[in-house]
């Protein structure tokens, strides 16, 4: 295991060398100038447009730009963006907070999404299993951004539950609905899939192994039957989390969040590639790591998986 | 035993064996119909005894077994009938705690495929473990001295090194010793073993086999051993319930029907174990299929198969006539059967 961790570690270098070069060359495919437009109602003085270029190297060759990217990546110096604010800072204010939200999000889905599925799953046809498939069919066929909207403007506005958007410091009981929000799609899949899964193993021959055993009805489902249907949710959630960092930046634009969904939203219409490129690398990264994570926990979760 | 079934189910208090499965009526309702599984079975078993329950697929001895211990499916399986005593409590009536207090203590069961009836996510130690803990309140650790001696008893080599290691990392036959282990932790009364061996080679299922009937002498435990295999049975039975069609279609002591069986369905399953002395004749087989359980043959449910066949047997369902003793045939023409086998 220690040797297939070292190895998966070492696949994510030409992993992110090859993600972060796509990255550099398709910001700097988009068309217009970043500095074209920074004058206001008139058209900026091309002094000024060429001073800026040079300073920040747009004049140089796409890979010389991305040697300077790297070097700067490793060496921590992220430099500022264009307007000369520190691109650390911003992502330091920014990023606890899309972290915060997608935890809560990712606590969600794990919480309501595996309890009103194991719940169906274990009552399947009854009340409850249709209750959720409604339920989860309506979370499934809305969009994030109607979702969003339409709770914001039903508790916020309508009955003033909560405040329609979020204040700068973005505390837990803010965020809690624009985390439900964030959490609804993979929520309503977790339901099903945890359902699916339950309703798969009950028929087990261990589970029948273990009501035979005399062990209560609590232990048999509880520990015997949850134990081996959470194994696929488990991975679902994880490797679902670097979604869910990206995903934050619709919810974070409906609730006016200050995370880095909304930075990176800023930073792309404004072309500041000096915001883009950190922040797209550390989704980048998020997702690869995760998803590493999730590969390791599912040998220690199933330990018929072998890492050979 | 724990003290509520002691009180529950007094010890002495009964007259009849240790378990006794009486006029047991089990059907499946499905989509297609209602398939009658189980019609009538009776049998039983004492402390010490071996009861062999023979039959093909779809004959009724594991729904059976599964009825006994209370893991049937249910629905699509519903009880239509009959009582199931244990030290003379009938345990379909029993409250649902207290029938999980007998599953392990008082009845246990080893399952076919030890693979598959074994958690795979849990140690096989573990899983032995589970049995002191839940049923005695023992602590993990004692819990775990426990299942290394038992481990040890089945004869797992290296028993202590091997107590955290998973299912899938054992063989077939050391699966199913484990499947034992767990099965007699609690020192049942009865052991319900179906189909112990089929999943196994042949050597080993000697081996499991002996194991089994030596861990019953050991103990004084009731076995009920469900089979379609004859050749295993032989040496460890002391009576057999033949089982057709959801019913017993004979019952006899275990050499009296191998020396010379009652009914015509004993005698084919007899007839059809390949001999040795018998090397380059055809394989004798019973003509025909098992019967469609949906749609049961009308009369004796073997009548079509059946080489002893007259008008009646279409009309007429048999009942278990008694031969002598314990010996009964559900064939209206037992005696032809029989005296054919003394020719």
């Amino acid at each position: 295991m220690g040797r297939y961790a070292i190895r998966r570690l070492l696949q994510l270098v030409p992993v992110v060398l090859g993600t972060t070069f796509i990255i550099n060359y398709m910001v700097w495919q988009l068309p217009g100038d970043p500095f074209a437009g920074r004058c206001g109602q008139r058209p900026c003085p091309d002094s000024y447009v060429t001073a800026m270029r040079e300073q920040f190297g747009l004049d140089q060759p796409i890979l010389v730009q991305y040697w300077n990217f790297l070097k700067n990546l490793f060496t921590g110096n992220l430099g500022t963006d264009f307007n000369g604010v520190s691109v650390a800072t911003q992502l330091g204010d920014a990023w606890p907070i899309t972290i915060r939200l997608a935890l809560m999000a990712v606590l969600f889905e794990a919480i309501i999404g595996i309890g009103a599925g194991v719940l169906s799953g274990l009552k399947r046809g009854g009340f409850v299993d249709n209750v959720v498939t409604v339920a989860t069919l309506i979370l499934l066929s809305l969009p994030i951004f109607v979702t969003g909207y339409l709770l914001q403007w039903i508790l916020g506005v309508q009955f003033g539950v909560i405040e329609p958007t979020v204040s700068d410091a973005a505390a837990v009981p803010e965020l809690i609905v624009p985390a439900l929000v964030l959490a609804s799609l993979n929520m309503a899949f977790t339901a099903r899939l945890t359902r699916t899964s339950i309703v798969e193993n009950l028929r087990a021959d261990y589970v029948r192994t273990a009501v035979a055993k005399g062990l209560s009805n609590r232990r048999v489902v509880g520990i015997h039957l949850l134990r081996n249907s959470l194994i696929p949710v488990l991975t679902f959630l994880g490797t679902e989390i670097g979604s869910l960092m990206s995903g934050a930046i619709i919810t974070e634009g409906i609730f006016n969040i200050h995370g880095i969904g909304g930075l990176l939203w800023r930073a792309i219409n404004g072309q500041d590639y000096t915001i883009v490129v950190p922040v797209a690398t550390l989704l980048v990264l998020v997702y690869l790591l995760s998803n590493l994570l999730v590969d390791l926990l599912y040998g220690v979760l199933d330990p018929r998986i072998r890492y050979e | 035993m724990t003290e509520v079934l002691s009180e529950q189910v007094g010890r002495g208090s009964h007259s009849g064996a240790l378990l006794e499965v009486d006029n047991l009526h089990v059907e499946f309702r499905t989509r297609a119909g209602v398939a009658k599984a189980v019609n009538g079975v009776t049998y039983s078993v004492d402390a010490g005894e071996t009861l062999a329950v023979l039959g093909e697929s779809g004959s009724g001895k594991s729904v059976t077994a599964q009825t006994i211990m209370g893991i049937l499916d249910m629905p699509p399986g519903k009880i239509t009938g009959g009582e199931i005593r244990f030290r003379g409590v009938d345990l379909l009536k029993l409250p649902d705690d207290q029938r999980r207090k007998i599953r392990g203590e008082g009845v246990s069961m080893v399952f076919q495929d030890a693979l598959s009836a074994l958690n795979p996510v849990f140690p096989v130690g573990w899983q032995i473990a589970e049995m002191f803990r839940m049923h005695r309140g023992a602590s993990r650790a004692d819990a775990k001295k426990k299942a290394i001696e038992l481990m040890d008893r089945v004869r797992i080599p290296a028993a202590k090194d091997r107590v955290n290691d998973f299912p899938h990392q054992f063989s077939g036959g050391m699966r199913q010793r484990i499947m034992i282990a767990m099965a007699i932790a609690l020192d049942p009364e009865i052991l319900i073993a179906d189909e112990p061996t089929t999943a196994l080679d042949v050597t080993v299922q000697a081996q499991i086999m002996g194991l089994l009937a030596e861990l019953q002498r050991d103990s004084n435990m009731g076995l009920i051993l469900i089979t379609h295999d004859l050749g295993v049975v032989a040496d460890v039975a002391d009576k057999i319930a033949v089982m057709y069609g959801g019913r017993i279609v004979e019952n006899a002591p275990v050499h009296d029907l191998y020396k010379n069986p009652a009914h015509p369905y004993s005698k084919g399953l007899l007839e059809s174990i390949p001999r040795v002395d018998h090397k380059g004749q055809e394989l004798y087989a019973i003509k025909g299929l098992p019967p469609n359980l949906l749609e049961m043959p009308t009369g004796c449910a073997f009548h079509p198969r059946c080489p002893y066949r007259r008008d009646n047997c279409v009309t007429d369902v048999p009942q278990l006539y008694t031969i002598s003793g314990t010996r009964g045939s559900a064939c209206h023409y037992w005696r032809e059967v029989i005296d054919e086998g003394e020719r």
